[in-house]
């Protein structure tokens, strides 16, 4: 079953993509798309059926190289099915979005056949994506992890007549590229400690690499921090965090379902993956997790305040997600690990809707993307409008609170800012808080601005925009479905008690009072965990919370890992009730000012724009991230490439080449043809003279006495 | 004893009986096309016999006093040989007797030519070794005259049998040396008293004189200088024969005469093949450039072509050996192909040798035109075509050998020789306009040319299990 | 190798003698011949040959076709003198070798008889 869901995608893409002239356009279509929902049913029983047990499905063999061997294999467990679950449903679904989106695209002249590259390339990234979250070994890893990225290389440029959409599609695999060197060194550096790329036997030897010490660039270091540190770099890269964000606002040249798909539910997210799946050896690199959880918060942060102004409305959902995958990382940084999953599962529903809402909004508005150009679409597009509605709802975090009731965003979100607040970050806590209240405050402006006021922009437009088929109208009713209920309903098991928790991924569990250092939180903090989430988990739940147990696998058993000393689940289920409403207040305070901004007093932002203008300029153009790295990176290596090309390749390498290939070369091929008389006497004459020489040498040089 | 004797060269014997009653059978009837007969035949005789020894016992069999012996390396080379000559045969009817060259002669002498390999390649004493070459080596000046009213076919000939009596003369003059100094001309005794510590000049003399008259069958530098000019001059179906079957053979009876005879001293005729394997390789890439006439190009090829195989050689290893069959194997397929093209190249009925006439080749033969590809991609060892591989192995060969300059100089001569094969391949497909070349082609020929091409391309999978029949070729060599 | 070289001892003395020999006839004609030339016997030969001429001239290659084909059979008698002188001693194995020999050689002469080899015109 898992290998078809693997492969289902790739027949797809192989079919739609080379085989449209074939069976016709429509056909290899829906063949891509049928075998993706197939895929996605599959997903959701393995999901369902899943017994926790970490099990490998072998494929075909797939390197054996000295010591370097390898199985192309499945690693099904927990983590694996969260994702398959994520992937295939988003892209399904975004497959089927896509009918009504790319239909009659501008961008393409009557006539032109560019829907079958399209889901081929939509199915060929999915099938990566699979690749990716189903590996069962580094490299298998990192074929994945690559094949996201040409897929995502090829969607971004789709509009390949759009010289933006090339020069994004090209700054997202180079950006990307700095971020694998540092995971593909990682990768190196794990095969050099344990000799072997498999994820068990890194697993288990994850305790020693703690206590080695590896001689790396200019210092020594310990083994475990460096390596999980050089796995992070890669993260980075592909999750869009700071220092290697600026390809993710850019890749919105793409198609909107190609955001959905890509850059916010599934392939943005497997950096977070990728410290997940990694957590046995994270558990052992504290000053990596802590750079980490440093990283992730001022991401958080910082996308936060550039999504504040952003007049586009993908940009802003862009720079959420850029802002949400910073949430992740804090959780997976302060070591818990089931939160970052939980938000990054619910993440992929909400943003994909938010992503596809914002799709049929420009679709409505024939490919306009700017919001200042919008304004009281509600009524022209009311179920668009009540899909964002939701969406927003969920991001921002609507709930009730102190209790698990309310949209998917409000539990993983809050479940994260107090893991963050547990994990003694105190820097993760208040930038996450701060990041909430500025994520409901931009969210609420899109709202606003897009479907509130009065019509801006052309007329015309207005006129004639109207509510987007069904093909895309299904979607959304769905991922609304998930962005309302996903939080609501795996809330115990992503979060719920140590025992819920290990239940789901698999990891052992042990009695609670068996362990003195457990025992002790239990009398600070037992009850107050008992209050804040006891209604939630349910009858059940309730019934297992009495147990009071703490995660006692051994690195490798069970999808994550747990060191014995990481108590932030029950830390942060423990944490005042100040901390938990905080979220929640912050959220209000966005929404408030929102109101207050463009719906009570509409002049008021420019007003604010005209007096703060080094700020808001600062903050309109991305903290000048792009200016600072054209100037510091990009000119000068353009500078030195250009000095390579031009002296190192053209004249040194050309010239000596050419002038072998042309001067050298020749002139001893006129040298033989000369030789090559025709007369038998020359030639007698140089098998002679062949043999007097080798007679000459074998005498001197030779072995003979 | 006797009985067991002939049963060990039954199959020579077959051979020879059969070419003799051919001969009288041929010359006493009174029928005018016996020869088409007698080249079908023919083919069937060589391709049973192949079957024969394919199939047949394993283990050595040694013969005559040690003068003959049949074991997996002999038996490797001479299914080679046959299969290959009865390919080459059935290539040659259609064009032979559309110019009146096919007389029954023909088959009959490449009958004899193959008895003679087979006894080259499986000589056990110097005396049974000159017998094979000799047989060998005479049929084929016969064919290389075979068109006698020619007079490039003549001069050819003449040429090949004057430069060849030198070869035969330098050989023998080896083999009394070694005979001299050894006292003996089986191999086996002659291994025994060669030996590093206690080597003599007169024997090291020897040896050389025997690497030279034999790099003369295997044409390398400097004893290649009759290849282009008796290519070029040889009926195209003879070319054919000479780029095949005799160069294994000879290349066989090399590795034969080193190992068995000389294998305590592969350090010294190591370092004479590794200079003769560096000329050859260098001196194909460089003179090839200059040839504008198909046949002299493929002569210069199989010289560089010959340098490689002398590289696994020189490397003095099991895996050497191995590599060199398999480089051999690989090489008389693409030849086989290569040929079968250039058989099929004629413009009114005449055949064209020169490669400018293959302008946009490919527009009106895409099939052929792409297998032709292949072939010439294969000889220029790009991957993933069997080329390359075959490359690889003697440079990985040579490389293991210690030889890491010979294997380094291996690859700037392949990039050199590069050129000549894909310009065949820029006049297909991008050259001008010019006067078309028919496109007649014969089933044979088209099947050889398909078959050969797409052997290139599939036989990356286990190369048809040439590969491990060579390494077991190899083990009984070299053990 | 003292003991194999002096093997080749009687071979040593058969060149000697060979060679004087040549030389002894020769001069032997230098010193005793009468010379006593007339016309008849300075006349070419019947080969058409001059009596005195250049050595390096083209004649016809049918001379070359006889030529081989005598040594061919010179050569069958060369081996076949020491067969017959060992005759005695031989083996069946020996008798046979040479049967086969010149069944070969036979297989030969006829196909060049039947070709025509073997007439001038």
């Amino acid at each position: 079953m898992e290998t078809v869901i693997l492969f289902g995608p790739l027949v797809g893409a192989i079919i739609c993509g080379f085989g449209y002239k074939l069976i016709g356009e429509r056909a290899a279509l829906w063949t891509a798309t049928g075998l993706l929902f197939l895929a996605c049913l599959l997903s959701w029983i393995v999901f369902f059926t899943f017994d926790g047990a970490t099990q490998q499905i072998p494929v075909l063999r797939y390197i054996e190289s000295g010591s370097l061997a390898t199985e192309w294999a499945i690693r099904m467990d927990r983590l694996t099915a969260i994702m398959l679950i994520v992937v295939t449903t988003v892209s399904a679904f975004v497959h089927l979005y896509s009918f009504g989106y790319m239909d009659n695209d501008p961008q393409w002249k009557e006539g032109e056949s560019y829907k079958p590259r399209f889901f081929a390339y939509l199915s060929l990234f999915t099938f990566a994506m699979l690749l990716l979250v189903t590996s069962d070994n580094l490299v298998q890893l990192f074929t994945g992890w690559e094949g996201v990225g040409v897929a995502s290389y090829l969607l971004i440029g789709f509009y390949y007549r759009k010289p933006s959409a090339n020069a994004a599609a090209i700054k997202a695999f180079v950006v990307n590229r700095i971020g694998d060197f540092g995971f593909a060194l990682g990768i190196f550096a794990l095969f050099f400690l344990v000799d072997s790329i498999n994820l068990d036997v890194i697993f288990g030897q994850a305790p020693e690499l703690a206590d080695t010490r590896l001689t790396f660039l200019w210092g020594e270091w310990n083994a475990a921090n460096l390596v999980a540190f050089l796995l992070f770099v890669g993260a980075m890269g592909k999750s869009a965090q700071l220092i290697l964000h600026t390809w993710l606002p850019d890749a919105m040249e793409g198609p909107t379902p190609v955001s959905a798909l890509i850059h916010a539910a599934t392939m943005v997210t497997a950096g977070v993956f990728l410290v997940c799946r990694m957590s046995p050896l994270m558990e052992f690199a504290p000053q990596a997790t802590a750079f980490i959880t440093v990283i992730g918060a001022a991401t958080a942060f910082f996308a936060a305040t550039v999504g504040l102004v952003q007049t586009d409305i993908k940009r802003v959902i862009a720079y959420s997600t850029c802002s949400q995958l910073g949430y992740m990382f804090v959780a997976a940084g302060v070591g818990m690990y089931s939160a970052a999953m939980f938000h990054l599962f619910t993440h992929a529903f909400f943003k994909a809707l938010l992503f596809l809402g914002a799709g049929s909004v420009i679709h409505a508005m024939h490919h306009e993307q700017e919001m200042t150009e919008y304004g009281g679409l509600r009524k022209k597009i009311p179920y668009t409008f009540w899909a964002m509605m939701i969406g927003t709802l969920a991001i921002t975090g609507v709930g009730i609170p102190l209790t698990s009731i309310g949209f998917a965003g409000f539990l993983s979100k809050d479940a994260i800012i107090e893991s963050a607040w547990a994990g003694g970050s105190g820097f993760g806590f208040w930038a996450l808080v701060i990041a909430a209240g500025m994520t409901s405050f931009y969210s609420w402006r899109l709202i606003f601005l897009t479907f509130f006021g009065e019509p801006r922009g052309d007329r015309h437009a207005h006129d004639h925009a109207h509510e987007s088929p069904m093909s895309m109208l299904i979607p959304l009713g769905v991922l609304s479905l998930g962005a309302v209920f996903s939080g609501m309903i795996w809330y115990g098991s992503f979060f719920g008690h140590a025992d819920q928790v290990g239940r789901f991924y698999g990891i052992p569990v042990a009695e609670a009072a068996a362990d003195a250092a457990v025992a002790h939180d239990e009398a600070t903090g037992g009850e107050a965990a008992e209050q804040g989430h006891g209604a939630a988990a349910g009858g059940e739940a309730a019934a297992a919370g009495e147990h009071h147990a703490a995660f006692a696998g051994k690195p490798g058993e069970g999808a994550l890992y747990f060191a014995p000393d990481n108590h932030v689940l029950d830390d942060a289920h423990a944490a005042p009730a100040w901390v938990k409403v905080s979220p929640f207040v912050a959220m209000i305070l966005g929404l408030a000012i929102a109101v207050w901004f463009y719906l009570v007093n509409p002049a008021l932002p420019a007003r604010l724009a005209e007096n703060q203008r080094p700020l808001y300029l600062f903050l309109k153009n991305k903290w000048y991230f792009d200016e600072i790295y054209d100037a510091v990176f990009v000119r000068p290596v353009i500078g030195l490439g250009r000095v390579f090309w031009k002296r190192g390749d053209g004249s040194a390498i050309d010239g000596f080449l050419n002038g072998v290939a042309m001067g050298v070369v020749p002139f001893f091929t006129r040298l033989a043809g000369k030789a090559q008389t025709g007369f038998i006497f020359t030639y007698a004459f140089w098998m002679v003279l062949g043999i007097v020489a080798l007679v000459t040498w074998m005498s001197i040089g030779g072995g003979a006495q | 004893m006797m009985q067991a004797d002939l049963t060990v060269i039954l199959p020579e014997i077959v051979l020879a009986v059969y070419a003799m009653l051919a001969l009288i059978g041929a010359v006493y009837s009174s029928r005018d096309d016996l020869a088409p007969a007698l080249v079908w035949l023919t083919t069937a005789v060589m391709a049973g016999l192949a079957v024969w020894i394919a199939t047949g016992t394993g283990g050595t069999r040694i013969a005559f006093g040690g003068m003959f012996i049949d074991d997996g390396f002999a038996r490797f080379s001479k299914v080679a040989i046959l299969v290959s000559a009865a390919v080459v045969l059935v290539m040659s009817q259609d064009y032979m007797s559309r110019r009146g060259i096919l007389r029954f002669e023909y088959p009959i002498l490449v009958a004899l030519t193959s008895v003679g390999m087979m006894v080259m390649v499986s000589a056990g004493d110097l005396m049974s070794l000159y017998m094979g070459l000799e047989l060998h080596s005479l049929a084929l000046y016969v064919v290389a005259a075979l068109r006698r009213d020619n007079v490039k076919s003549t001069e050819a000939g003449l040429k090949y049998f004057v430069l060849g009596a030198l070869s035969s003369g330098l050989l023998l003059y080896g083999a009394s040396l070694v005979y001299g100094y050894a006292g003996t001309t089986v191999f086996a005794g002659i291994v025994q008293t060669v030996s590093q510590d206690d080597l003599s000049l007169g024997l090291l003399f020897g040896l050389v004189f025997l690497i030279s008259g034999i790099a003369f069958k295997v044409s390398a530098v400097p004893f290649h200088m009759w290849t282009p000019d008796v290519y070029e001059g040889s009926p195209t179906p003879v070319t054919a024969f000479f780029a095949t079957a005799p160069k294994l053979a000879a290349m066989a009876m090399l590795a034969r005469i080193l190992y068995d005879a000389f294998g305590g001293i592969s350090g010294d005729w190591g370092q004479v093949l590794a200079l003769l394997s560096l000329l050859s390789m260098f001196l194909g890439a460089v003179a090839g450039i200059a040839q504008r006439d198909i046949k002299r190009l493929m002569a210069y090829s199989s010289i560089a072509h010959m340098g490689y195989a002398l590289m696994g050689l020189a490397a003095g290893t099991e895996f050497g050996v191995q590599a060199m069959l398999i480089y051999m194997a690989i090489y008389i397929t693409m030849n086989v192909g290569t040929f079968a093209f250039i058989l099929m190249m004629e413009r009114d009925g005449r055949p064209v040798t020169d490669i400018r006439a293959l302008n946009l080749y490919a527009r009106r033969e895409p099939g052929k035109a792409l297998a032709m590809l292949i072939l010439l991609f294969s000889l220029a060892g790009v991957p993933p075509m069997l080329g390359f591989f075959g490359k690889f192995y003697v440079l990985r060969a040579a490389y293991e050998g210690g030889l890491i300059w010979l294997a380094v100089a291996g690859v700037i001569a392949s990039v050199i020789g590069a050129f000549y094969y894909i310009r065949i391949v820029y006049y297909m497909y991008f050259g001008d306009e010019g006067e078309e070349l028919d496109t007649r082609s014969s089933p044979a020929l088209w099947g050889a040319l398909m078959a050969c091409a797409a052997a290139m391309i599939l036989g990356i999978v286990n190369m048809f299990g040439v590969e491990a029949a060579a390494a077991a070729a190899a083990a009984t060599l070299v053990n | 190798m003292e003991e194999l070289l002096r093997e080749y001892l009687p071979i040593l003395v058969f060149l000697v003698v060979a060679v004087g020999l040549g030389l002894v006839l020769i001069l032997a004609a230098v010193v005793l011949a009468v010379r006593n030339p007339d016309p008849e016997k300075v006349s070419a030969y019947e080969c058409g040959f001059n009596a005195f001429d250049d050595a390096r001239m083209k004649f016809d290659v049918r001379f070359y076709l006889v030529a081989i084909l005598f040594i061919i059979f010179d050569l069958e008698i060369a081996f076949l003198f020491p067969w017959a002188v060992g005759f005695k001693d031989m083996s069946d194995a020996g008798f046979w070798s040479m049967m086969v020999f010149l069944a070969v050689l036979t297989v030969g002469f006829a196909y060049e008889w039947k070709k025509g080899a073997l007439e001038w015109e």
